[in-house]
C-alpha cells in the first residue's frame, strides 16, 4: 500500500491498515476492529497514558508503548496480542486490582451468578456484589475476560472510604475507583465545570474536591458525565441503580430545551436503567445535562404519576375507565364550541402533539384560542422571529465563529449544551463578548463582560448598535443618524449603567469579528420592547453581514417553541404559518380539513387566562400545568364552566379541573421536534406509557371520535407525521423574506427606559427546570435541595 | 486575613496560572496554611477552579491545610517504624490527643504530620516533637512525653 501526505500504511497483527498521519497505534486498531485493551482512554478526548494497558509490541523497538499515545508510523509492524504482553497486562490489573474489591470478578461461579444476580441471597453473602451496582456496567470484567485472569495473588487491600451518598442523583463509593482519570478529564476538559480533582498524593491520591466539599459546594452542574464515562461502580446514577443489566436501549430526543440532544435509554423490562451511553458506549451520544441526564428519568418513573383518568363527581376527583372519561369530556366539551373554548399546549410537546391540539381547536370546537404555555406575550414575535432572525444559528456555528455575542443568557443552566460550546471557544482563544444584566457562571468564560441594569437589555442594545453602525457604514441611514444624535449616547449608556470603555470593546471585538454568532436568551424578547429587540438583532446581523458572517442563534426555553407555530399552535398561525387572517389560507386549510374554520383570531395563552368570564372563556384544555395564580386566580377559576387537564401530575389546578386525563412523557412518546438550530430530532418510545396514560394525540383522536368530528387518524405519531407532511413542510421554507435592510427601531426612552417589564404569560420564564409548565423542583425532591444549595451561584 | 491574601494575589498577573505554586507559597508563608478562604480568593484571581487548587497543593507535602500548633508532632511510618509498631503510636496518639495526621487539637496544643522516614532507622520507632528526636518509642514513654509540653 502507498504512503503518501495524508495517510501512512502499516501493519497491526500482520493486517495492513491505512490511516490518516497522526493517528495513534490505538486509533488505527480501532479502525480495523482489532481490539486493544484500555482502561483510561476515552474516545474523542486527549489520551492519558495512565493505565500502561494499551501496551503493544513494535517490531525493532524498545519496551513496550502505550497504544493510545504512540503514533503510527509508516511501515510499523505491531503486534497487539502475544503472550508476554499479556502476562504484562494482566500484572498491571492485578496491581490495581488488589485495591478494588475483586472477589466478584475472579469468582468461579461468576457465570451463573450473572444469570441470576438479583436474588436476595446474592447480596451480601459475597464481598464484591454488595459493594457495586447491578447495571452490570463494569468494564474491569471485560478486562478481565479478555485477560484470562482467574485470581490476583494480592490480597485486597480495602481503603475504607466511606461511600458518599448525599449528593443528589448520583452515589460515590471511591473503594471502587481505579484511578483511570475519566471523571476528572471529562469534567474539566470537556465540560468546563472543573469540579474534580485528583487530590492528595501516593497512596491516598482518590478523586476529590477542595478541602473534601461537597460535588455540589464545589459547583458541580451535575450533567452526569463523569458517571456515563466511570469504567467502575465508584459514580453510579441513584435511579436504577439495582435495576439490572439493560436489556434494551433506545435512541430518542430530550425535549427539555431547544437544543434537543440527542439520548439514549436503557431499560430492562420496561424499567428505567439510566439515561446514558448505549451499553458498551462510552461517548455515544455525547454527554447530556442534568435535564436529560437525571430529570427526564425522575419525571418519567416519578412515584406520583397520575396514570387513570379521573372526573369530578359531586366535588370529588375519581378514577373511571377512559371510556368514560373521554365521554364526559365530550359531551361538555361540545356544549362550548366557538370562541369561548381554547387550548394551552406545551412547547415541549412534540410537533405531532401540538399539530392534533390546534387542529381540534380549530375543526372541532370552531375557535382559533390556541396557544402555548410558555409563548411569546405577542404573539406577533413568533412570525417576526421566523422572518428577521435568519440565517439560524447552528450548534456547530458556535465553534466556528471567531466571536460571540452573548446576549442576556444563563445558559449554563438554560441551555448547558450550548454553554458547553461557548465555554469550548473560550478556551479555544475566540473572542466571548458577554452582556447581561445577572452575573451568571457563563461570565466566567467571557473576554469582556458587560453587565447592564435590569430589564435595560433593549437599551443597551440600542446603544450598542449605534456605536457599532458608526463604526461599520460611512453615513448611517437618516432617520436612525437623527435618533442616535437625539438619543445622545452618553444618556443611552448611563440609562443602562454600562461603562463607554466597555461598550468600546464589545465594538471594536464586532468590527474586527469575520464571523460571528450571536446567541440571545429569549428572554430579551419578552421584554414590552420585544419587538424593537427583533429588529435590533437583525440590524446588527445587516451591519455585520458585509464583510462577515453572521448567524443568530435564539435560545427558547421551552424546546420546540418554533417547531409548535410551525405546526399551527399559534392563535394567529395556522399550520405551515398561514395567518389566520388570510382568506387564501383559510380556504387552503377548509379543504385540507374538509370544514369551515372561524376567521377569528385567536386569544394568546395570557389573555385566554385573563379573560374567564365576562363573555370571553368558558371552556379551557390544558395539556400540562398553569400555576393558580395571577392572570389564573382562583376566582377565574370558579367562573370557568368546563375544564379538562391533560397531565402527568395532579397540581393546584387539578382542583379545579372537571376531567384529569393522564398523558405520557416524552420519553414514552414517538414523534419529531424542531431544534433551536432547525434541525428536525425524532423521538422514540423508550419506555412503555406508565399505567394507564396515553399520548396527547391519542386522547385528541379519542375525543375527536367520540364528537363524531371526520379526518382524525389514531393518533399515532407515525400517522399523525404522515397528515403533517402530507400539507406542510416543518420547518417552514422562508422564502420571499425581503432583501435584509437596516430597519428602523424606536429608540428607547433613555430617562426611564422601555419601562422594561416583562410580561405576560411567561412570567416564571427563569425557571429553566419546568416541564409542561409543571415545576420540576416541585416533583423531585434532589432538585429541590439543589436549587436551594443555590448551585448555580457556585463557581 | 483576606485582606493579606489579596495583598498576595495582586503581586501577581491575573490569569496566569504558571504562577500558582508561587502564590501558594506566600499564602502558606503568610498564615501558615492553605485555609479555604485562600483558596477561595486564588480561585478568583487565578481562574482556576478550587478543586483544582486544592488538587495541586495536596500533591506537595510542603502545604498544609491545618493550622500548625504550639508544638509539632511529626510520627514516622517508614519501614522500619512501621515494622517496630509505627501505627500503634499512631492509634494511641489518636487516642490520646484526639487527632489524626494532618490536623490540629482544638486547644493549638499539637498538629499531626506523619513521614516516610526520619533517617535513624536502627532506633525504630521513632517520633519528632518540634526539632526533637525521640527514638525507641513506645505508648507509654510517649505519652509521659507528651504531658511535657504546654
Ligand atoms: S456531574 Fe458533571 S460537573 Fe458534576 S462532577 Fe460529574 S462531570 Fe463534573
Ligand atoms: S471514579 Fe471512576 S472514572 Fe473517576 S478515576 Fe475512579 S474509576 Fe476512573
Ligand atoms: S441541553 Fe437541553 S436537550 Fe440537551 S439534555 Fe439538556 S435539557 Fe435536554
Ligand atoms: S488506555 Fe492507553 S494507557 Fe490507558
Ligand atoms: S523508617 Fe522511621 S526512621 Fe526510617
Amino acid at each position: 500500500m502507498r504512503q503518501d501526505k495524508t495517510h501512512i500504511t502499516a501493519l497491526i497483527d500482520g493486517e495492513p491498515v491505512r490511516v490518516r498521519r497522526g493517528d495513534t497505534i490505538l486509533d488505527a486498531a480501532r479502525k480495523e476492529g482489532i481490539y486493544i485493551p484500555t482502561l483510561c482512554y476515552l474516545e474523542g478526548m486527549k489520551s492519558y497514558g495512565g493505565c500502561r494497558l494499551c501496551l503493544i509490541d513494535i517490531k525493532g523497538g524498545r519496551g513496550f508503548p502505550a497504544a493510545c499515545t504512540t503514533p503510527l508510523e509508516p511501515g510499523m509492524e505491531i503486534r497487539t496480542k502475544t503472550p508476554e504482553l499479556q502476562t504484562l497486562r494482566r500484572n498491571i490489573l492485578e496491581m490495581t486490582l488488589s485495591e478494588h474489591p475483586y472477589t466478584c470478578l475472579v469468582c468461579a461461579d461468576k457465570k451463573e451468578c450473572g444469570e441470576f444476580m438479583h436474588s436476595t441471597r446474592k447480596a451480601g453473602t459475597i464481598t464484591g456484589c454488595n459493594f457495586c451496582t447491578s447495571n452490570g456496567d463494569c468494564e474491569l470484567q471485560d478486562l478481565i475476560d479478555y485477560l484470562e485472569l482467574d485470581d490476583v495473588r494480592y490480597p485486597i487491600s480495602y481503603r475504607g472510604i466511606p461511600p458518599v451518598k448525599s449528593n443528589p442523583f448520583y452515589d460515590l463509593d471511591y473503594n471502587l475507583c481505579v484511578h483511570c482519570g475519566r471523571c476528572v478529564r471529562i469534567c474539566n476538559e470537556e465540560r468546563n465545570s472543573n469540579v474534580l480533582a485528583f487530590v492528595e498524593r501516593g497512596n491516598s491520591t482518590i478523586v476529590g474536591t477542595a478541602f473534601g466539599e461537597s460535588q455540589t459546594s464545589a459547583g458541580c452542574e451535575f450533567c452526569g458525565a463523569c458517571v456515563d464515562v466511570c469504567p467502575t461502580g465508584s459514580i453510579s446514577g441513584k435511579l436504577g441503580k439495582w435495576a439490572g443489566p439493560p436489556s434494551r436501549s433506545v435512541k430518542t430526543t430530550c425535549t427539555l430545551c431547544s437544543v434537543g440532544c440527542s439520548m439514549n435509554v436503557n431499560t430492562r423490562a420496561g424499567k428505567l436503567v439510566d439515561v446514558g451511553p448505549a451499553p458498551g458506549g462510552r461517548m455515544d451520544p455525547p454527554q447530556l445535562c442534568i435535564k436529560g441526564k437525571f430529570l427526564a428519568g425522575d419525571i418519567t418513573e416519578h412515584p406520583d404519576r397520575i396514570t387513570v383518568p379521573m372526573i369530578r363527581k359531586n366535588g370529588r376527583m375519581v378514577e373511571v375507565d377512559w371510556d368514560e372519561a373521554i365521554r364526559v369530556a365530550a359531551e361538555n366539551l361540545a356544549a362550548w364550541r366557538g370562541n369561548g373554548f381554547g387550548i394551552i399546549g406545551s412547547a415541549q410537546d412534540t410537533l405531532e402533539e401540538n399539530y392534533s391540539l390546534q387542529k381540534f381547536t380549530r375543526a372541532v370546537m370552531n375557535s382559533n384560542n390556541i396557544d402555548l404555555i410558555s409563548s411569546f406575550p405577542d404573539p406577533r414575535l413568533q412570525e417576526e422571529i421566523a422572518s428577521h432572525l435568519q440565517p439560524k444559528g447552528r450548534l456547530e456555528d458556535i465553534l466556528k465563529a471567531d466571536t460571540l455575542l452573548v446576549l442576556g443568557t444563563d445558559a449554563s443552566v438554560s441551555h448547558p449544551l450550548v454553554e458547553n460550546r461557548i465555554r469550548k471557544a473560550y478556551n479555544a482563544g475566540r473572542k466571548v463578548l458577554y452582556a447581561n444584566s445577572e452575573a451568571t457562571r457563563t461570565s466566567l468564560f467571557s473576554t469582556v463582560e458587560i453587565n447592564y441594569s435590569k430589564c435595560k437589555d433593549y437599551n443597551f442594545l440600542f446603544v450598542l448598535l449605534a456605536e457599532l453602525a458608526r463604526e461599520t457604514i460611512s453615513g448611517l441611514p437618516a432617520g436612525f443618524a437623527k435618533q442616535v444624535k437625539e438619543s445622545l449616547l452618553i444618556s443611552g449608556l448611563k440609562s443602562c449603567s454600562v461603562k463607554k470603555d466597555d461598550l468600546q470593546a464589545f465594538v471594536k471585538a464586532l468590527v474586527k469579528s469575520r464571523s460571528l454568532c450571536i446567541i440571545v436568551d429569549e428572554s430579551l424578547l419578552r421584554d414590552v420592547s420585544g419587538l424593537q429587540t427583533i429588529k435590533a438583532l437583525a440590524n446588527i446581523r445587516f451591519l455585520k453581514a458585509e464583510k462577515s458572517n453572521c448567524r443568530i442563534m435564539l435560545l427558547g426555553n421551552e424546546g420546540n417553541l418554533m417547531g409548535a407555530a410551525m405546526a399551527g399552535a399559534h392563535p394567529y398561525l395556522l399550520p405551515g404559518l398561514d395567518p389566520v387572517s388570510d382568506d387564501k389560507a383559510l380556504l387552503k386549510w377548509n379543504k385540507n380539513w374538509d370544514v369551515k374554520l372561524s376567521d377569528v383570531r385567536g386569544l394568546p395563552c395570557n389573555e385566554m387566562l385573563s379573560n374567564i368570564g365576562r363573555d370571553g372563556i368558558s371552556a379551557l384544555m390544558i395539556a400540562g400545568d398553569v400555576p393558580v395564580s395571577g392572570n389564573l386566580g382562583k376566582a377565574s377559576l370558579k367562573k370557568l364552566k368546563f375544564m379538562v387537564q391533560l397531565n402527568m401530575f395532579s397540581t393546584e389546578l387539578t382542583d379545579h379541573a372537571n376531567v384529569f386525563l393522564p398523558v405520557t412523557g416524552f420519553l414514552e412518546n414517538d414523534g419529531h421536534f424542531l431544534t433551536l438550530d432547525g434541525k428536525i430530532q425524532r423521538l422514540h418510545r423508550a419506555v412503555p406509557p406508565q399505567g394507564k396514560s396515553r399520548s396527547v394525540s391519542e386522547i385528541i383522536s379519542l375525543l375527536a371520535g367520540a364528537m363524531k368530528a371526520d379526518g382524525f387518524s389514531t393518533g399515532r405519531a407515525g400517522a399523525v407525521w404522515k397528515e403533517i407532511g402530507s400539507s406542510i413542510k416543518i420547518p417552514v421554507p422562508q422564502n420571499g423574506s425581503p432583501k435584509p435592510r437596516f430597519e428602523l427601531m424606536k429608540p428607547p426612552d433613555s430617562r426611564n427606559a422601555g419601562s422594561g417589564k416583562k410580561s405576560g404569560s411567561g412570567k416564571n420564564h427563569q425557571d429553566h427546570y419546568r416541564y409542561r409548565g409543571n415545576r420540576l423542583s416541585d416533583l423531585v425532591t434532589d432538585l429541590q435541595a439543589l436549587l436551594e444549595s443555590g448551585m448555580k451561584e457556585k463557581v | 486575613m483576606a485582606v493579606s491574601i489579596i495583598a498576595i494575589t495582586s503581586k501577581y498577573a491575573p490569569g496566569d496560572k504558571s504562577n500558582l505554586i508561587a502564590i501558594l507559597q506566600d499564602a502558606q508563608k503568610k498564615v501558615g496554611y492553605i485555609t479555604p478562604e485562600a483558596v477561595d480568593k486564588i480561585s478568583g484571581h487565578l481562574n482556576i477552579s478550587r478543586s483544582q487548587i486544592y488538587g495541586v497543593a495536596s500533591f506537595y507535602s510542603q502545604f498544609k491545610f491545618n493550622p500548625p500548633g504550639r508544638n509539632s508532632i511529626k510520627i514516622c511510618l517508614g519501614t522500619a517504624c512501621h515494622v517496630q509498631g509505627g501505627d500503634f503510636l499512631l492509634n494511641a496518639l489518636n487516642s490520646e490527643i484526639g487527632i489524626s495526621p494532618n490536623e490540629t487539637t482544638e486547644d493549638e496544643k499539637f498538629d499531626l504530620d506523619r513521614v516516610a522516614c526520619l533517617g535513624c532507622c536502627a532506633l525504630a520507632p521513632v517520633i519528632m516533637v518540634n526539632d526533637a528526636i525521640f527514638s525507641n518509642m513506645s505508648v507509654v514513654k510517649m505519652k509521659d512525653l507528651l504531658d511535657l509540653y504546654e
